[in-house]
Parts: structure tokens; sequence; C-alpha cells
């Protein structure tokens, strides 16, 4: 609880209110789009039938996802370095904004579920801007905790190793400037790697945990990310995914779907003067397994225990498993 | 006024818990508590029934990869186990729990993904809390059992060596108890204290009685073991004496008012029907 008020009591700057009460004001303004639905609907159908009389010429590679349109697995990876490179300098705020400033009690939340612990060698995966990273750092190394520790695990805080690996270097470039920022930069607690999450460069079983938030549904292959992680945690160790999903209540769901295709690409527009890329978030959510598919397969990876929570009525989940 | 005051508080609260996720208060016990949750070894997979109602609670699925070494049920219980040995160095904390992971060569991130029966976030003190008070529970069944002699004792001495018993068990842990009962008391954990005392107590009044009670004196007598329970176990907390001498005189003692209480009500209920025999005696003969 006291991360949250730490949070709030940080000032919000005017410009970022008045974007917000303008934001509400094109969301109850514009006029609801009953089509978006069928769209989405056809759209699915569609690209269910493209896979099962995909052409014989893609011989070697098999179609993925680019949100909704298909492209060769080649392909994506390279439209996702794209996408993430031209956000990257504006991937906070655009957060702070599509989000509402929600974004950073999930980060908590996923924080708070992994529990940290003086000592933890720690990987987090897609985690660029370091928002994770920085919380879990801060979280062991916070006077509350201090206060009440044992001797023993003074000597281990200096042994806490945090990783955090990115497939963009631009995006990791942001969080070791903010790093600096916010005085984490000169720990040797904090190690950025540039590396792809389908094939870690970590040795097998040496990390306590593995997090990854709002990552995964930009992958190629999500099992071999979850083979991954799997391999590269310790027996005991946990693996968090942070991530958007499927929200199935009735109301909500119109509501979201609205916001997500009516409002985020002008949003997008508007500030980081890209609509693609954000076009590209929110097929992207769509086109992610829902929540107990996707718990079937961190199940299939070899995890235990594996549930989820769901945050703001499906909108994110927290799926953990660990690996015994 | 002060009812759309209290609306709003209500609709405002409410609205933030939706965004935080937080589990709704009034179905904060959907996880069904089975007795001896982490001692059963022989039910692995553990079904959340609940799992299809709403989006606010978390849903688990379960494998039983038994393949070779143990499954995650499996290594909880060992970790649960191996944390007692800690605890009284460390308390009834992580910190504890941390350290029997190294033990074990497990990762210490295991510690979080334990969560107590009765909610829905990690607690993991609570889950050893609710470890040790079964294990007590299930010590003190097979001594039961294995004991005979009990039966020769009249029934209040029969509760009076029970409760004993028990919390001679409780007695190496006694320099750190009042942090299990604090633990205990907190709101997320009192429902299943609740449920694992009120266990405790059938257990206690089983053994003790060998005849069916009826309704009204059922709850009554478990009350009152529950409350002679309590009070020992406070008494014990500050109790200097060898061996805990002063609890058990404190204890005997305790047993015999609650029996002599009885006896008290029986002749009460005696003295009542005679008067008012010699009433409706008096009234018969005409009354002088």
């Amino acid at each position: 609880m006291a991360k949250v008020s730490d949070q709030l009591k940080r000032p919000f700057s005017y410009t970022y209110n008045v974007v917000v009460l303008v934001l509400l004001l094109i969301f109850v303004s514009l006029p609801k789009v009953n089509r978006m639905s069928a769209r989405i609907v056809a759209r699915r159908l569609g690209s269910k039938l493209l896979h099962r009389f995909a052409p014989a010429a893609t011989l070697h590679s098999h179609a993925t996802s680019f949100g909704f349109k298909e492209v060769n697995e080649e392909e994506k990876s390279q439209l996702v370095g794209n996408v993430f490179t031209k956000v990257a300098s504006n991937y906070d705020i655009m957060n702070d904004l599509m989000s509402g400033g929600l974004h950073r009690l999930w980060k908590d939340r996923l924080v708070s579920k992994l529990s940290p612990f003086p000592g933890m060698k720690h990987l987090d995966v897609a985690g660029g801007t370091g928002d994770v990273a920085f919380r879990i750092l801060e979280s062991i190394n916070s006077v509350s905790r201090r206060a009440t520790e044992d001797t023993l695990e003074d000597d281990l805080q200096e042994e806490t190793q945090i990783y955090v690996c990115d497939i963009n270097p631009n995006m990791l470039n942001v969080g070791k400037k903010r790093a600096q920022e916010r005085g984490l930069g000169d720990l040797g607690s904090l190690v950025w790697v540039e590396g792809d999450a389908e094939k870690l460069t970590f040795k097998d079983d040496s990390m306590d945990g593995y997090t990854i938030a709002f990552g995964i549904r930009n992958v190629t292959h999500i099992e071999k990310v979850l083979a991954e992680a799997y391999r590269v945690l310790k027996k005991g160790g946990r693996f968090l995914c942070l991530e958007l999903s499927h929200v199935d209540t009735p109301v909500f769901k119109q509501l979201y779907d609205y916001y997500s295709f009516s409002v985020i690409p002008v949003l997008g527009e508007l500030v980081a003067g890209d609509r693609d890329s954000y076009q590209y978030l929110v097929e992207s959510v769509r086109r992610f397994p829902p929540q107990e598919v996707f718990a079937s397969m961190i199940a299939d990876a070899g995890f235990q225990k594996v549930e989820y929570e769901n945050l703001v009525g499906g909108v994110v989940a927290i799926h953990s498993g660990v690996k015994i | 006024m002060m009812q759309r005051g209290r609306r709003l508080f209500q609709f405002s609260y409410y609205s933030y818990s939706f965004l935080r996720g937080k589990s709704n208060p009034s179905c904060s016990s959907s996880l069904i508590r089975t007795p001896f949750r982490f001692l059963s070894s022989n039910n692995p997979v553990d079904v959340d029934t609940s799992a299809s109602s709403s989006s606010f609670i978390h849903h688990q699925h379960t494998t039983t990869d038994t393949s070779g070494g143990f499954n995650y049920q499996q290594q909880q219980a060992r970790l649960l186990q191996a944390s007692l040995n800690h605890v009284i160095r460390l308390g009834w904390t992580e910190a504890a729990m941390i350290a029997a992971a190294r033990d074990l060569a497990l990762s210490p991130s295991i510690v979080g993904s334990i969560s107590s029966s009765s909610s829905s976030s990690p607690s993991a003190a609570a889950a050893l809390v609710e470890y040790f008070m079964d294990q007590c529970l299930q010590n003190l069944i097979h001594i039961i059992q294995d004991s005979g002699d009990l039966q020769d004792l009249p029934p209040s001495h029969r509760i009076s060596n029970l409760i004993k018993l028990r919390l001679q068990m409780q007695a190496p842990y006694i320099s750190n108890w009042p942090q299990a009962l604090s633990i205990q008391a907190q709101p997320s954990n009192i429902s299943t204290s609740f449920k694992q005392r009120a266990m405790l107590v059938d257990e206690f009044l089983n053994a003790s009685y060998n005849e069916q009670p009826t309704a009204p004196d059922w709850y009554l007598k478990r009350t009152i073991v529950a409350g002679i329970y309590s009070t020992t176990e406070l008494y014990m907390l500050t109790d200097n004496s060898t061996d805990f001498e002063d609890t058990w005189i404190f204890l005997n003692e305790r047993v015999r008012d609650a029996f002599d209480l009885e006896k008290t009500f029986q002749e009460v209920k005696y003295f009542a029907e005679a008067v008012g025999a010699g009433f409706q005696g008096f009234k018969n003969k005409g009354g002088y």
C-alpha cells in the first residue's frame, strides 16, 4: 500500500490533466460506431479461413499475425522492431495517456505478487524502459524492508541482480536514461541486456524470477518464449506475465472496444504522430489468446500452479506459474 | 444527505476496487477451505469451484506432474514443514520461509506463490500459521486414536488432558506465539482460524463425551470449551513457571468451574421444578 501512495504523491503535470479532459470530451461527443464489432468478427473469421487454405508457396515460413494483417514470421519481428523504434521516445507518455495512469498500478500489483527478496536474480524480458525492474529494485531496497531485516539479508542485498532484456536497443537506451534519473544508474544491480525472448543468452536454472510486462503479445512464437522462460528459471522460480487481455462483461466490452479502436489510434496520431503503431497495438491485443487459453499454454510449457488474475474486468491479466 | 454521502463513498470504494482488481469483499471466501489443505498429499488437484463466476476472483489451473519429482502441493508441504524449524529464530514471517526454501534447494521465489485458503492474494505467513494449526490438530487426532487410557477418566479430566496435550505442542514456539495469534486475528485470516479452532474444539468434545448431545447443549458445550482453551492459551503466553505448571493449574480450575456451572444449572432447574410443583399443590388444595 505504501507504494501506491508514493505514486500518487508525485505531482501530475498540468498539461497531462488538460489532455485527459480533452480525451473525455472526444470520448463523449463522437457517435457510437456499431460497424466496428462486425468488422472485427469478419476479420477474425477471415484470418481463420486463411490459416486453413494457406497457399503452398510459403514453404518454410509460416504465416503469423501482425495485428489483423497476416505476415511471414521473419517479417513480424522486423515489423515489431520498427514499431518500437518509432514509439520508444514517447512510450511512457503514451502509456500514461492510454491507460489514464492505471498502468502504474498494474505494474505495482505485478511486483507485489512477485514478492521480491534480497539476493534475488531476476529477469525482466521486454522490459525496455525499465518500469518493472525499477519497481523490483526499489521494493528490495526500501526502507521499510530494511528495518525488519535480518543481518544475513543485508549481505545478500549486494547480490541482487535484475537483468532487463529487450530486443530493441532504442527502448534499452530510454531505460538506461531513466535509471540515471531515478538514481539507480550506478548500482551494479541493474544489468541491461539486448536479446531475443525466444533465444535467451542466460544459463539454465539461473533465475529466481521472470517477468514479462506487455511484451508477450509482440513475440512471434509464444510457446518458444514460454519454453525459454522455463529453461532459465531455477526450481521454485516464478513466471509472471502482465498483458492486455480479453474482456467478456457485456456493456464494458463495447465501451472498451470503442475506446480501443476509436480513441487510441487518434491519440497516437496527436501525441506521437504515429497512428499505425497504435493501430497495431490494439489489433495485437485482440489477436492474443484469451486468459484460459494462455493459461493452458503456460501449463503446457511445464509450469505448475498456473493462475491468472483479471484487473479492470479483464482489460489486463496477470498470469503466474511456478517451475517445480 | 448522509445517505447520498454513504452511497457515494460505497460507489467510489467499489469502483476503486474494480480498477485495482481486488476481489469483492462479499465473495472473498470463494476458495473453499478443505480440512488439512496442506497435508493431504493424495489430493493434488485443487479445483476452484467458483471458477466461472466473476472476473474479480482469480482462476486456477493445477497440473499433477508427478513424473519423478514432487508436484507443487508436495513441495509446498515440505516447505511449510521446513519453515517451522526457522520460526523460533525468525518468527512467523516470510523470512523464515525464505530460509527454509534455501535449505530445500528451492528458489525463495516460491514463497511468493503460497497463498492461504481464505485470501486470494499470496500471504505466506498466514499459510504457515494455518499449516501449523492443521498439523497440531492431526497430531492430536493420532494421539487420541492411539491412547486407550483416556476412556477411564471422567469427562472433566479428559477435556483437561486433551487441552494440555494440545497446548504442549505449542510450547516450543511460545516466544513467537503472540505473533501467530495476531496473524490469525487479521480480518483476512479470521475465517480460517475460526474454522480451525471450531474443528479443534469438536475434537476435544468428541473424544470426551460418548453420547450424542442435543442441539442447544452442543453449542453451549463448544462455546464453553472454546472459551477455556482460548483463555488458557493466553495465560500460557505470560507464564514463566517451569514446564508451564501454573498454566495447568489454571486450566484445571477453569474446567472445574465449567463443570460446577453445569451442576449449578442442573440444581437451579430442579429447584425451579420443585417450587413449581409446590405451587401447583398449593393451588389444588384450594390455597391458604
